[in-house]
Parts: C-alpha cells; structure tokens; sequence
C-alpha cells in the first residue's frame, strides 16, 4: 500500500460518490414535463457541442477559456490517469506517475488562474459563497494529488505522499459535495444540457431563435409551477455556472430595472429544490419584495412566491443572455412561458399592456388604429394594391410602425427607392393585419395565433416573391415563427435587400456626407436572424466614416423596444435607449444608423447630447439622390 | 351578493369586430370586487361579443336569444326576475347599435329600483351599496343605497382585466330563448355616418361684452402667438390674459 | 366690404385641430387669408333676423352661423334691446345643467339650438331651472320657471317634477344637454314617463334631428320627438338680440318623494390636484426645464390646475410616476395645458394631442412644444413660475 494506491482507490470511491450525487440531482428533474430528445445524437455530439459550440461563446473571454481549458482539462486527465494507476504495470511506472503530476499540474494552473479571478476582489457579475470556496478546493484536490503523484514518480513514498492524499481526499470530496447542489452541479447538468438541449438546432448552424408555440389546448397554459416546465428545461436551468455573462449583457440590469438573468436561472433552478442553495449574487436591481417561497408544485412568479412579475416583464427579449450564456440556457424560452401563464391563466399583465393586447385581439392592431390607415404615411407616393394587381414581385409587409411619424419618413424613403430601381411591389394595404410580435411577447399566444392564421390565410390569397419590410421584428415573425402555422415565405429585410440592389447596380449612390456614424444592430436582425453583414456592406457602399460601438453585431446592446418593454414600461433607474445612446456618442459617432421602427423609436426618444437617428433607407435615398441624375434607373 | 352585468352585442369602434366594450368589461371588473363569482346576461340574436366577456373575468353568461332588432328588455326582466341579482351593472353605453344608453333606466324602472350612472368604485357594507360616482372634470359624488340596484360604469372606473384564454375556455354559457318582443315605434332612418366639423364655440362668444373685447384686440386671438424673451411679469400676464381668454380661468375678481 | 375669394379647403386645413383621429376645426380664429368665396344665399339666410315675422337682415355678423368673425367691438356700445315674444305659438323646453347658476358652453350651444328651434315657428324658449341662473336673456331665453326640487342630491325628485311640468305645459320639445348631469336626468324622465329619448343630437331642426350611432358608423335620422339631449359642440350658441326671460310661476305640481332606497348622495371634495390626470381639465406640467419643483406645485395649486411632468422629470424621481404625461404616462383630455420647460419629444407630444389649448414656456424657441403651443413664452420658467404666482395673488387681492 502506498499513497499512490490509495489515490487511485480515493479517485474511484468519488467517483462513485458522484454518481450518486448524480443520481440524486438527476431524479429531481423528473418533475418536468416529459419532451422529446433524441439521446443518441445527443450524447454522441456532446463533445462537438462542448469544443465548438460552447468554445465559440467561451472564447470570447480568453481568460476565462483558458482557465477552464487548464482547470477542467487538467482535473479530468489527471483523475482518470490516476484511476488507471490501479493498473499494476502502470501503477508501478515512475513515468506514469509523472504524466500524472503534470496533468495535476496544469489543473492547478488552471484552478490558480480562477482563484485569481476572485482573489483578492471578485467582480460583480461573479457569485460568492460556495463559488468562493471553488478555487480552494480545487487547489486542494489537484494540488495534494499533484504531491501524491510527484511523490510516486520519484519514488520517494514518503510523508509527502500521505499527506497529499490527506489533502487530495478533503478537497475532492469537498468538489463532490458541490455537485448536486453547488458550483461543480454545471459540469453535470452541463454535459447533459449539451445532449438534451430543447433547441438542437443551434447546433446544427440554425439560428433557431422562433419562440415554440404554446399548446393552447393544454389544461395549463403555460408555465405557473416548476414541474410545468420540460425536465430537459430544469436540467438547463441547473447547468448555469454562475459566470454572469449574461448578467452583464443585459440591458435591463444595466438600466437598473428589476430583472437579472442569472438571478433567474438561478431562481428557476432554486424553484423545484427542497432546500434551494443561497445565491450570492448580484440581485434583481431594485426588486419589490417577494415572500421566496418555491416547490415543485408552487408558484413560481408572484409577491407570494419566488420571482416578482415586474422582473418577467421588465425583459426586452432580446436574447442577449442567451447568446452570451455558455451552458447554452434559453432564458428567453422560460421568461414567456412564465409570461405565457400570467397572461393567458391569470390576466395579470402590466397595466400598460392591457390596450395592447385588447387591441391587438379585437382591432387586430396593437394601437386599435384602421387597418386601412397603415398606408397614410405614403402620403400621395404611389402604393398598388395586391388585391388590385393580384400578384408582384415583391410584397412590402409595412408593419405597425408605419402609423408613426417615425418610420412613415423611413417608409417613404423605402418606397421612393422601390420606385427608383424599378421594383414591382406592392402591399396589402388594408388587409395587412399585425403580425402578432407584441403580443406573441408579451404572452398572448392565443391572440398570436389568430393573427398569424388570418395573415397567412391573407397571404396565401396572392402570388409574390418574396416579403420585403423595414421592421425586424415582422421579419422574424413571419420567416421564422408563421411556419410553425403552415406559412412559408421568403423574408427579406431592407437593409438585405437594398444592398442586393446596389450590388446590382440598380440603385447608383453616390457619397453622402454624414460625419461619423455608428450602425446600431437591431436585436432581431442581428441576433435573431443573424444578419450583420448586409446593413454594413451597404453603409459602406455610402462612403460614410462607419465606427464600431464596443457592443455590436451579434453582441449588441438591446435600444430597450422589444418584448413589449415600451408598453410594460417597468421602472428603473435609467433607461436603456439613453444607455445606447450614450455609447453611440462614445465612438464620436453623430449619425446612428438604425434598422427597425422600434430602435428608431427609442433612439429619438433620447434627449441631450444625442446622435441623429437616420434609418438606412433614409441614408441610401440620401445617396441615391445626391448621384447624379440620369442613372438608377431599372435596368 | 349576486352581481348581474349586463352586455351588448358590442363591435369594436374602429375594426368592426366583435369585441366587449369596455365599459362593460370594468363593470366585470367592479363586480368581482364583491363577488368571486360574476354572470353576465345578454339578449340578443347572438352571443359572440358577449361571449368574449368570458376572457375578461366573467364566470358565467346566459344568454336569452330574441331576434333582431327585437326589445331586449322584456327578456332582461324575466331572466333578472329567476336569477335574483341584487346588482345589476352595465356599462355606459352598448357597444353597437342605437347607444342610446336609455336600457338601464329602463330597466331600473321597470324593476322599480334606483339607478346611479357613471361609477368608478363599489362597496357594499350589510345591504346597502356606496357607488362613487365620477362627474366632468373629475369630480366625485358618493351615493349609499339599499340594494338591489341598477349601477351603470363610467370609462373612469379601474381598467378591464386583459382577455385571457384560460378563463375564457373556463366560462360557462347558458342559452334560453328570450321573451319576442318587436318595437312598435318605425326604425328610423340610418346613412353612414360623417364626421361633421365640431363647433368649437370660441371662449369669448357668450361670455362677457368686455371679455369679448379684449379677445378680438388681442393680436391675432388664441393661435400661435410667440413671444420671445418678455420679463417675466409681462410673460406672465400673457399667459393669465390667455388662459382666461380660452376660459380656462375665471375672469380675475378685481375687473 | 371685399368680396374677395377664398379656398374653403385650404383654410379649413389650416384650422384643423391636429393630433386627433376625429377632424376637428378650430372655428373661433378667423380665418387668416382673404380668399373667400362667399355664398350670398347663406349669408343672408344667416342675417335674417329671428322671429321677424318679414325679413328682416343683419348685417351686423351679429347673428348665430354668419361666417365672418362677429365684429365685437360693435356689441357693448348700443343699449341692449329686449326682444320680447308675447304669445308664443309653442314652447320650446331647456333644462340646462347651469352648475353653480352659470351656464355652460353646452347649456349656452343648447339654448342656442332651443332658439332656431322656436324661431322657425314663432315659438319660445322656455328654461327650467333647479335654482336661479344667471345670464338667461343674453343666452336667448323667454321665459324661466324655477323649479322646486332641490338641485343636488337624489334626481328622483327632479325627473318627477319635470314629468309633471312636461304635461302641464305641453312645450313641443324638452331639450336637456347631453352632459353627466343632463343626459342622466333625460335618461330617467324618458324612462319614468315611457317616452322616446333622441340621445346626443348632433343637429336639430324641427322636422330632423341626427345623432351619430353604432359607434359612429352610422347616422340615424328621425323628426326629433319630445324629448332631446344635445352633443357637445354641435350647435352655436345663441348671440346677438337679447331676450325677456320673463320669470313664470311654476304650475302646481305634487311634490314626488325621493327614492327610498336612495339613502344619501354627498359631493366629496376633490383638490385639483389631487384628480386623476386623465380626467383633468386644466394641466400644467413640467419637463426638465423646470428646476424648482415646490414652486411649480405651489403654481399648480394657486392656478387651480392639476401637476402633470414629462417622463424625464418622472423618471429622476423629482414627479410621481402616475403624474407622466405621454405615450407611456397618461393621455390628457384637458381642455388646456401650461407646458413649463418640456421640449416636446414625441412620445410627449402624444399625451397633449386632444388637448384644445397648449400654452409653452420654454427657453428654446424650436423646441417642438412652442410650435405645438397656442401661446407660446421664449423665457427662463424658472422666473416666469414666481411671476404667475405673483401676479395671481396680487389679483385676489384687488
Ligand atoms: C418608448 C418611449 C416612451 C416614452 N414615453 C414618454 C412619455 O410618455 N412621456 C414623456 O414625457 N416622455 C416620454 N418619453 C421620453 C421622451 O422621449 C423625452 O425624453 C422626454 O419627454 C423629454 O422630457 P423633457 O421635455 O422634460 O426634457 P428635455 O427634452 O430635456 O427638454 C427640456 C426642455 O426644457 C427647455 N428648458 C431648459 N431649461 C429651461 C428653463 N430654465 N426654462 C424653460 N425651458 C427650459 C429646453 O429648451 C428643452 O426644450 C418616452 C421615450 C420613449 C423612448
Ligand atoms: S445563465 Fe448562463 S450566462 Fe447567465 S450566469 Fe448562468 S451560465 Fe452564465
Ligand atoms: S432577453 Fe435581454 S432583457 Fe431579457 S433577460 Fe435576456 S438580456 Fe435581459
């Protein structure tokens, strides 16, 4: 018997301490609805998943990826080496051993690098506690093995040896003991979020951000108690390591509103537990009080309960939590349903909503307004009708923003440029119903569904192309969220669309002095759709000084319009487009370039120092006129 | 307590659709504030528009089928009579049709019991009802009664619950033919409806001769008048002149 | 007098009331460029003096409907004449809701109506009132009853005695306004007494009366029948000949119990600013440009108006939140609004679009608000604010 031995037979009893551990967490996600995963592609992508999929979101903190590169990589090589030292020959070869001690060693690399993360000060978006504890334990199970095996590669088997091992036991069974309810639980639940995951697309290359519709026939309708929501959901809910990436990303933390994803996910993965571990991390900024009460069987968002309402409707779902979020949790998933349940059981919606949602049910248009007044912001710009011409090329889906002063500039410029290129579009005019977008958002699935069904029995009436519109948020709903109700179409944002124009030369451009501008992504162009480069090949064909915000691209900051926020209108301590516009003027930008009526919205609705808000078609149009005359005209 | 709301077969203003009115939706609203349990009751060719009042917190409708164009009231009273409400709510005016908003007095007559328009809050304490009652310009009168009572609600009171699909599938309908009743007076005569330029009686016209002099020698009346960098005193004799030139304050005492 | 012409159209668009789903035209300004195209036939109609039994015109633009701008300087220099109606051939009933003793611009518009009503048949107007009303013969008024029910409390009462008087004295029509007050009143008498109510006329003439229906999609069209309540700015009020409004006895009526089930109705007290702002008539409101917000409530209070802020002001915590006017606040539909430092976002502007009247004081002669403003003040509201409050107290103390 050596110390050698006896980490070998250590490494084994935890091991088979944690399957037990295992187990016991394992079984509480039984609670969950049943779903439907395909478990053998799953478990045989796991490490695909892992190295690529996560890796990509990991990377973009190198500190952070090459700490846990180190710290996991080293942990598991030199574990399962270690095991195998019970081989005889094996267990008996210095060498051996001195794979083993390097392996340890780069685990202890690895857990140095996280206790300097959080020693001597931890940042913010980071959790205490027993995440304090980590790195400790960590050093003490790869450093006192890393003696055990130093000990045995030179043969000394000395006192070294024995009190590595002493050490190596603590801290390991220290490590198992958070696995079932502490920090190491992510490396579990994270492994089989990767093979379960409810969104395999997005492994797959899919963008797969169209929210799932909900069963309106179910006896529940969506999600009021933990054991509500899929098993493969809490098994998600329990993968979040704490990072607080998106806590960062958040746009309502930032604005000092009442929600914070981490916050959440861990309060969804508190709900179902008995004896739920303490949090401590950053809180929902500002929260109202609520009792924390949780159960399986128990409400989940209520004053009485875990998570206060204001917190649910403060999101602007703009999924910047979940492109950030590396054990792959899909918060947005849980926000609506909860919100599904509050709406479409309880009724309890933000006072704000309530017209909304009523409108959007009754007048079929969220601000109860004429459906045949979408198209007064033409003013006189001629807008055929497909019901008079019966099919075109292209159908010009004008969105609810097209009531506002606002976006009726963005859309004429939109049309005057159809009109220059020699596009054959038309609209549907008073048969153009909303899309559904707020209220889908906001909960409402039933009203969503009657939207899109009338709008996709509409549309199926005509013969068109392709649907082009100026607003991302239609965009997504009608390419990404109507096939799930039987309606296929080809979807084409403006900012796509007029720089397949200009690549064709149909519209001739010629530089338009703007001073600096800064190009503000859409939430639902750029993260939904995945759609970056287009807008910022055409602003570029303007000849325009274009500068980056730090946040852009896929990982933009929200302009706080989305998700029915505008109407919710939950309180905070500042608001997020002042934030957003805060950045813009930060690059020294003087012209924001947006890309949806609702950025435009928000942006104009910012005071001060402010940069001026320009819709790209506003820019192109700009362009297109300051070119000399004679030429963009149809080919 | 049984609370009664009565609905109309209300379309929505602008779409055309069926849809609540909300009023009648705050009386739903008003109800279950004294009553877990609120029934509506409409009479009617049919019950669509009624019938969405299930999402927005009514329990239960019955429904009394008459034809159209038929008198409502006769059936109202017979099925007030066999549920034995002791508040009947209803809204301001119906949500279609003549919107007369003469049904619940005729009701309330009927039945023989007060009527109070235009509440914005309920309580009942031992038999007798306070109704807060919202006046132009937002004042308030609070009336107590004896029950039972015809109450009607004013667009003041707190807003109607939003539509929620759970509670709607959950509501039951009762369905009974009505009592026939064909109006006896002709139907009048009905065009499409166009707007005509309200008359906005300038502030001036029947208010005092010399009210009326100084309005017509202010420069060019209430209308886009600007006046830039004033001392203070004069901006603020501008502003007291024209608020009272519009009628929004009384005429200073001293003149 | 230049018989110049004008474009209608033009000058009807530029008087429009803007930020309205419904068109509404301000009527009041007169008309600012001189092309007008006249319509002699109208204009003489218009002149023709009520009740002369020959035409008889006035040029004066004195009469109700002329389309110039009555010439007012002209009014207070003759001595009033009396028009006098001895024996009219009908009567022609007002109840007017007259809170206070003072009529209302509806009472006034109802008169207004309740006169060409009588005028196109030699009849007369006759008002009865629950208490003493002020102004009557200027407002067109021939005779006045007092009545004996008391002006507050259960309507019981009332609507009883004027079922009484309405068989008494036979008028031809019983007008009431279509107001909180008066439209309940006509509700309950048509109830009581069985009859057909024509519910917010929108125009009156003794052979047809419309009124707007099925949500102002269709109008309906009938003879007015005896009882009427009249919409709000739908007919002018009556200027020009003064009338008698000769006091009559009221005819003895047995006096009706009040409801017994009625057991109290009281007024509560509401400060105006405590009003829920959605209900206000007269707001004044501050944005950012407003720095001293105990001064600006002490305005509030001494102009009787109610405090509303721009979402900046709410946001900083310096308002309560239920005080935002806006998109995301609430929508006014006060009669007037006094804009103190607000810049006129558009989500603000939202808020203030039914208003008929905006007053701003602003230091930026572009801002949005001066241009949306009836009256607007290119100054500091910061000094302005102790000027207003200054020169209200130094007004009741005169
Ligand atoms: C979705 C959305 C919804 C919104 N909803 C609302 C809403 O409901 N209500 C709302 O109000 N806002 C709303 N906003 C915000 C709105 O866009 C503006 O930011 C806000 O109305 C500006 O408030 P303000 O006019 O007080 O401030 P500012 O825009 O800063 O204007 C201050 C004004 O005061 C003037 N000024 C400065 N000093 C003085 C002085 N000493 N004397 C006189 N004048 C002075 C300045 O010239 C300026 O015009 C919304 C914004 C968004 C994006
Ligand atoms: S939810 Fe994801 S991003 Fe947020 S703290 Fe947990 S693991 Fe990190
Ligand atoms: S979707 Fe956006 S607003 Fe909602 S929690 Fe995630 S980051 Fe925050």
């Amino acid at each position: 018997m050596n110390a050698a031995l006896g980490l070998s037979l250590v490494i084994v009893a935890l091991a088979v301490l944690a399957a037990v551990e295992g187990a016991r967490t394992a079984r509480r996600w039984r609670i969950g609805r049943s779903a439907r995963v395909d478990w053998r592609t799953g478990l045989a992508a796991i490490p695909k998943r892992y190295l690529v999929d996560v890796h990509h979101v990991v990377a973009r903190d190198p500190y952070a990826a090459r700490m846990h590169a180190l710290a996991a990589g080293g942990l598991i090589a030199g574990s399962v080496l270690a095991a195998l030292g019970l081989m005889p020959p094996l267990g008996h070869a210095h060498l051996f051993w001195g794979a083993v001690a390097l392996a340890f060693l780069v685990a202890l690399a690895g857990g140095a690098m996280v206790g300097r993360r959080r020693y001597p000060a931890k940042p913010a978006r980071l959790s205490g506690g027993a995440f304090q504890r980590l790195p400790l334990l960590l050093a003490a199970y790869v450093g006192g093995a890393l003696l055990v095996a130093l000990d045995a590669a030179s043969g000394l088997a000395g006192p070294l040896g024995w009190l590595g091992l002493a050490v190596a036991a603590a801290g390991g069974f220290g490590l198992v003991r958070q696995l079932a309810d502490g920090p190491m639980r992510h490396a579990l639940a994270g492994a089989l979020h990767l093979a379960a995951h409810p969104r395999p697309g997005r492994f797959e290359g899919e963008r797969a951000t169209a929210l799932i519709p909900a069963d309106l026939d179910a006896p529940r309708l969506g999600v009021a108690v933990p054991a509500d929501f899929a098993w493969n959901r809490l098994l998600g809910f329990d993968a979040c390591i704490q990072c607080g990436r998106c806590e960062v990303a958040c746009p309502a933390f930032a604005a000092g509103q009442p929600l914070n994803p981490k916050k959440l996910i861990q309060d969804l993965a508190g709900s179902f537990k008995a004896e739920p571990p303490t949090y401590a991390g950053s809180p929902y900024p500002q929260a109202p009080p609520v009792a924390g009460l949780g159960g399986p069987e128990r409400p989940i968002v209520g004053a009485g309960a875990l998570i206060h309402p204001d917190t649910l409707w403060s999101c602007t779902t703009c999924r910047a939590c979940v492109e950030e979020c590396p054990m792959m949790i899909e918060h947005v998933d849980a926000i609506v349903d909860l919100r599904r349940f509050q709406t479409m059981e309880l009724a309890a919606v933000p006072a704000g909503a309530i017209p909304a949602l009523s409108e959007s049910r009754y007048a079929e248009e969220p601000g109860g307004r004429p459906l045949a007044a979408r198209t007064d912001f033409a003013a006189g710009l001629p807008l055929p009708l497909i019901a008079a011409k019966g099919s075109c090329d292209v159908l010009l889906w004008l969105g609810s923003g097209a009531y506002e002063l606002r976006h009726g500039r963005t859309l004429r410029a939109l049309v005057e440029l159809l009109r220059k290129a020699g596009i054959d579009y038309a609209v549907l005019g008073p048969e153009e119903r909303d899309c559904g977008d707020l209220a889908r958002r906001l909960g409402d699935e039933a009203t969503f569904a009657d939207l899109a069904r009338a709008n996709i029995a509409t549309l199926s009436r005509y013969s068109f192309r392709r649907i082009l519109t100026a607003d991302p948020h239609a965009l997504h709903v009608l390419r990404n969220e109507y096939p799930a109700f039987d309606g296929r179409y080809e979807v084409i944002h403006h900012s796509a669309f007029l720089d397949e124009l200009a690549a064709d030369g149909r519209l001739a451009l010629a530089a338009a002095p703007a001073g600096r501008l800064a190009y503000h992504d859409p939430c639902y162009l750029g993260r939904y759709n995945g759609e970056t480069d287009a807008p910022r090949r055409l602003l570029d064909r303007l000849g325009l000084e274009r500068v980056e915000m730090e946040r852009h691209g896929k990982r933009a900051m929200c302009c706080g319009g989305g998700g029915g926020a505008p109407v919710s209108d939950v309180a905070g301590e500042r608001r997020i487009p002042d934030l957003r516009m805060a950045q813009v003027r930060a690059v020294g930008a003087t012209t924001v370039a947006v890309a949806c009526p609702q950025c435009a919205a928000m942006l104009e609705g910012v005071t001060g120092d402010v940069a001026e808000v320009r819709d790209l078609a506003e820019l192109v149009l700009a362009a297109v006129e300051a070119a000399p005359v004679a030429q963009g005209a149809a080919r | 307590m049984k609370t009664l709301v009565l609905l109309s077969d209300a379309r929505h203003p602008v779409s055309g659709r069926p849809a609540p009115t909300a009023t009648e939706l705050q009386a739903i609203n008003l109800a279950r504030g004294l009553a877990d349990e609120v029934s509506g009751l409409h009479a009617g060719p049919d019950a669509e528009a009624a019938r969405g009042a299930l999402g927005h917190g009514l329990a239960r409708l019955e429904h009394r089928e008459i034809p159209a164009g038929h008198d409502p009231l006769p059936s109202l009273l017979a099925a007030i009579g066999s549920e034995a409400p002791d508040l009947v709510l209803a809204g301001r005016r119906a949500g279609a049709g003549a919107q007369t908003g003469l049904l619940p007095y005729r009701l309330a007559e009927a039945l023989g019991w007060p009527i109070v328009a235009d509440a914005v809050a309920l309580a009942v304490d031992g038999g007798v009802l306070e109704v807060i009652q919202a006046l132009p310009k937002g004042a308030r009168r609070r009336w107590r009664l004896r029950l039972p009572a015809v109450v009607t609600v004013h667009p003041a009171a707190p807003a109607a619950a939003s539509f929620a699909l759970g509670t709607a599938r959950k509501g039951q309908v009762g369905a009974a033919i009505g009592i026939p009743a064909p109006l006896d007076e002709p139907a009048m005569e009905e065009r499409p409806y166009r707007p005509r330029p309200r008359l906005i009686a300038s502030a001036a016209a029947g208010a005092g001769a010399a009210e009326r002099l100084r309005a017509a020698t202010q420069a060019a009346g209430p209308g886009g008048r600007v006046m830039v960098d004033p001392s203070p005193e004069e901006a603020a004799q501008a502003i007291l002149d024209h608020l009272r030139a519009i009628g929004v304050l009384k005429p200073a005492s001293g003149r | 007098m230049s018989r110049t012409r004008r474009d209608p159209r033009e000058e009807r668009e530029a008087r429009r009331l803007d930020g309205n789903a419904r068109p509404r035209w301000r009527l009041d300004t007169p008309p600012s460029s001189s092309r007008l195209r006249r319509d002699p036939r109208r204009e003489a109609e218009a002149a023709r003096v009520p009740g002369a039994a020959r035409l008889r015109l006035d040029r004066s633009g004195r009469v109700a409907g002329t389309l110039a701008p009555p010439p007012i300087a002209a009014e207070p220099i003759a001595a009033p004449t009396i028009r006098i109606i001895e024996a009219p051939a009908f009567l022609i009933a007002v109840v007017p809701d007259a809170p206070g003793g003072r009529l209302t611009p509806l009472d006034r518009q109802l008169l207004g109506a309740a006169r060409l009503l009588s005028d196109a048949g030699g009849g007369a107007v006759l008002v009865l009132s629950f208490g003493a009303v002020d102004g009557l013969g200027a407002a067109g008024v021939d005779r006045t009853v007092a009545l004996a029910a008391p002006p507050g409390g259960d309507p019981t009462m009332r609507t009883a005695e004027l079922a009484g008087l309405l068989a008494a004295l036979q008028p031809r029509h019983m007008l009431f306004p279509e107001s909180a007050t008066g439209g309940d009143l006509a509700r309950r008498l048509a109830a009581r007494i069985g009859e057909a109510l024509f519910a917010g006329a929108e125009s009156l003439t003794a052979r047809l009366a419309t009124r707007p229906a099925g949500n102002r999609h269709v109008e309906q069209r009938a003879a007015p029948p005896r009882l009427v309540t009249l919409a709000p700015d739908a007919q002018l009020p009556h200027t020009g000949t003064v009338h008698e409004a000769r006091r009559l006895e009221a005819p003895e009526i047995a006096p009706a119990p009040a409801h017994d089930a009625i057991l109290s109705v009281e007024d509560l007290p509401v400060a105006a600013d405590a009003l829920p702002l959605a209900e206000a008539d007269f707001v004044v409101s501050a944005g950012s440009g407003v720095t001293d917000f105990e001064l600006f409530r002490e305005l509030a209070r001494a102009l009787g108006a109610t405090p509303g802020a721009s979402r900046m002001v709410c946001d900083a915590g310096l308002m309560p939140r239920a005080a935002q006017v806006g998109a995301s606040g609430t929508v006014l539909e006060a009669a007037c609004y006094l804009a103190l430092g607000i810049s006129g976002a558009p989500q603000h502007l939202q808020g203030v679009a039914r208003c008929e009247h905006v007053v701003a004081v602003n230091t930026d002669l572009h801002a949005a608000m001066v241009e949306r403003a009836g009256l607007a003040i290119i100054a500091d509201a910061q000094q302005v604010m102790p000027a207003l409050i200054a020169a209200l107290k130094a007004e009741s103390q005169r």
